[in-house]
């Protein structure tokens, strides 16, 4: 019984990690950026998406379409990935420490926009979640709603792999990030291609905050909350992998759960115990590209 | 001001006019034609007061800074604080170093005649020493905790501290002793690591050891302060089969908490005693929060049988303006504003009419008696305030979204926390508790 509890909790926080990891992978994936700003927008998707679904209620709308409201605010949210990524774009050719203290210095005015914005009180849901009830499986009780949640990040991987790997957009963005240059010279857009990966990975942030803020409090620590996790999925996974973050985030939410349990003041300890070890054996991560 | 002229070119006023009027003063004081206590009764009383207003804590804070405005008003429409009018000037406490920076502004450039307010023992414990240092009277609304005050403040001059922290989880563990002897073996906890949380915590086993209670320990889960997702500590919980979990969350961590404790089924199999409930009372709504589940409100429970006038009319005006239920930080702001008014009071009637200085006020605080809002309260001779507890099971017979108590059970400080110069837990072992 306690096996099947902790794998539940592992793999909804694995989901949750999955989503912003994902866009953080197919940034860097493609773009060769870190983006610190992904804390920043699962915290905007975790604001907005509690804004939408308050003026949804409020106009008389269902409880029952919690799911995909928030789902649709979160990828409205993501928009804010243009404005980001036509600020990035004029550093795109300097060395890559500019673009992560770019990134930073968005993380800074995110902070500040989501205090003037939301305040700096935390938000919560009420008990929307409760309106999926619960599934009883013998002795086992499983949240719907957090099963939905799972059941999305698998639909946002699968669709994913269709996009980057069945799509003709796909090819033209594996080959923007093979050889940006070589694309470029076969009549890629890469400054297209470079903002609709950037906006994407966006929106994937911002639907990961959004889907969690019916089980958690929008705050303005989450950003920080959240970058701990998802770079030790990033260095586990291999920065820039898919697959690395699918893997990475279960990993990271099995370990979590674990030492929660039976040793909970080593938490963090225990994720960056093995961060350093695949640093040390694999340091391009279990499913990254070793630099050439 | 003009070197050469000696004129303040803003003001108009020259050298020698300033002087003439200090002449002219002295000398109207020294015939008590003109005494010098009359000129600070014509200004306004400068107060203080420091609340956090971001994070998790700003719930709290907005508490406490709508109550002490409130309290403020009401003083003022009734002709101020010894005839002069209360006037307040807010900062913000967020780490110690910032909030002792902010503090020392206060006096120095406010030049505030007291400081009142200060939530986090983190902030509260480095900067009494410095405000005893600077002697400037200050009453605290919380932050005191058994181990700080050993520490860091013997004897205080100026500096008037909280309730101890631990008097709800000592209130907690004694309502639970008291109606559910016999129902747990097991028993979890849940808390933020910090110092409070390990304290109640230890508390609470102590006293079960002490009435003879046998309980298994089976999970000790400690979240970071800030921690908002609950589900892996919700598993760990189940997975353990307690019996009873005594929750120390209390900020926005608790309903979160609750929430997906419930959702678990947590809930059915385990009796919540929520130490800190009174923290985000208005948060816990009926869904997630069984009827049964121990509810610690401490100095103020919003909806108190036959409350005091001053709670009655508090709490109308609070859930009218903002919708709200108000708890404990209100209690202790309005408790800090009406201890300084009495105080002030106090000791400027034994001087005979004329102005207090701040450690003769600080004399008058001592062993004083007011009515808060949470009903009779005074500040010990030793400078800890000792307040009325509130606490009792929960139910959803009421018109709120949120629970109420079924029976409201009550607790003087005194019997809560250690008198003055005792260890706390040495306290715990031999102090004879009404169970």
């Amino acid at each position: 019984m306690a096996t099947v509890d902790l794998l539940f909790a592992a793999l909804f926080n694995a989901a949750v990690l999955f989503l912003v990891t994902a866009g953080l992978q197919l940034i860097f994936g493609v773009q060769r950026i870190v983006n610190l700003t992904a804390g920043s927008l699962y915290a905007l998707g975790a604001y907005f998406g509690a804004s939408v679904f308050e003026w949804f209620s409020a106009q008389g709308g269902s409880p029952v379409l919690l799911l995909p409201v928030l789902i649709l605010s979160g990828l409205l949210a993501g928009q804010v990935g243009f404005i980001v990524e036509r600020v990035l774009r004029t550093v795109y050719g300097r060395d890559e420490a500019f673009q992560l203290l770019m990134t930073f210095t968005f993380v800074l005015m995110f902070q500040d926009v989501l205090r003037y914005v939301w305040g700096a009180q935390p938000r919560l849901l009420g008990d929307l979640p409760s309106v999926y009830g619960t599934l009883v499986v013998g002795e086992f009780t499983f949240p719907v709603y957090n099963l939905l949640v799972m059941a999305s990040a698998l639909v946002v991987a699968g669709l994913l792999y269709w996009l980057i790997e069945r799509t003709s957009l796909g090819h033209v963005v594996r080959a923007t990030a093979e050889n940006g240059r070589m694309a470029e010279a076969l009549g890629a857009n890469t400054r297209r291609i470079n903002m609709l990966v950037f906006v994407l990975g966006s929106m994937l942030g911002t639907v990961g905050g959004a889907l969690v803020i019916p089980t958690t409090a929008a705050s303005l620590e989450m950003p920080i909350a959240l970058i701990v996790e998802a770079f030790a999925v990033v260095v586990i996974g291999g920065l820039g992998s898919i697959r690395g973050a699918f893997l990475g985030a279960i990993i990271v939410g099995v370990l979590r759960a674990l030492s929660l349990t039976y040793f909970p003041e080593l938490e963090v300890m225990s994720i960056y115990l093995v961060v350093i070890v695949v640093l040390v054996a694999r340091p391009y991560g279990l499913f990254g590209k070793a630099e050439a | 001001m003009d070197p050469k002229s000696g004129i303040d070119p803003k003001s108009g006023i020259d050298r020698r006019g300033v002087l003439k009027g200090m002449a002219g003063l002295a000398a109207g004081s020294a015939v008590g034609a003109f005494p010098m206590p009359a000129l600070a009764q014509n200004t306004p009383l400068k107060v203080g007061i420091i609340a956090p207003r971001a994070g998790t804590a700003a719930y709290i804070g907005a508490n406490g800074l709508r109550a002490v405005e409130w309290s403020t008003e009401k003083i003022n429409a009734s002709g101020g604080i010894a005839g002069r009018k209360v006037e307040l000037v807010v900062e913000e406490e967020t780490n110690a170093k910032e909030t002792l920076e902010r503090a020392r502004r206060l006096v120095l450039q406010e030049k505030v005649d007291c400081i009142q307010g200060g939530y986090s023992t983190g902030v509260t414990l480095p900067m009494a020493p410095t405000l005893e240092d600077m002697q400037v009277l200050t009453i605290f609304w919380d932050g005191t905790t058994q181990d700080g005050v050993k520490e860091t403040m013997p004897s205080p001059k100026y500096v008037f501290k909280s309730a101890d922290n631990e008097c709800e989880a000592v209130m907690a563990s004694l309502i639970a002793l008291k109606h559910l002897k016999g129902q747990f073996k097991r028993i979890a906890a849940i808390s933020p690591d910090y110092t409070y949380g390990r304290n109640v915590w230890t508390a609470f086993k102590a006293l079960n050891k002490k009435f003879g209670i046998d309980a298994e320990v089976v999970s000790e889960q400690w979240s970071s302060f800030s921690q908002l997702d609950f589900t892996a500590n919700v598993a760990a919980l189940k997975a353990a089969k307690p019996d009873l979990i005594y929750c120390v969350l209390g900020n926005a961590d608790l309903p979160i908490f609750m929430r997906a404790a419930t959702s678990a089924g947590l809930t059915d199999t385990a009796r919540m005693v929520l130490v800190q409930a009174g923290h985000q009372h208005g948060q816990l709504k009926k869904p997630f929060t069984p009827v049964g589940t121990l509810l610690c409100y401490n100095t103020m429970y919003f909806a108190r049988p036959n409350p005091s006038p001053a709670q009655k009319e508090f709490v109308e005006y609070y859930m009218d303006k903002y919708k709200d239920y108000p708890h404990w930080e209100s209690d202790r702001a309005f408790f800090a504003m009406n201890v300084y008014k009495a105080g002030v009071e106090k000791a400027m009637a034994a001087k005979g009419g004329s102005w207090p200085k701040p450690e003769e006020i600080a004399q008058a605080i001592e062993g004083i008696k007011v009515e808060s809002f949470g009903g009779p309260a005074g500040m010990r001779k030793d400078h800890i305030a000792e307040e009325m507890f509130y606490g009792g099971f929960a139910t959803h017979d009421n018109p709120y979204d949120v629970c109420t108590l079924k029976d409201t059970y009550s607790y003087d400080a005194s019997v809560l926390q250690k008198p003055p110069g005792a260890d706390f837990w040495g306290w715990l072992e031999t102090a004879n508790f009404p169970v």
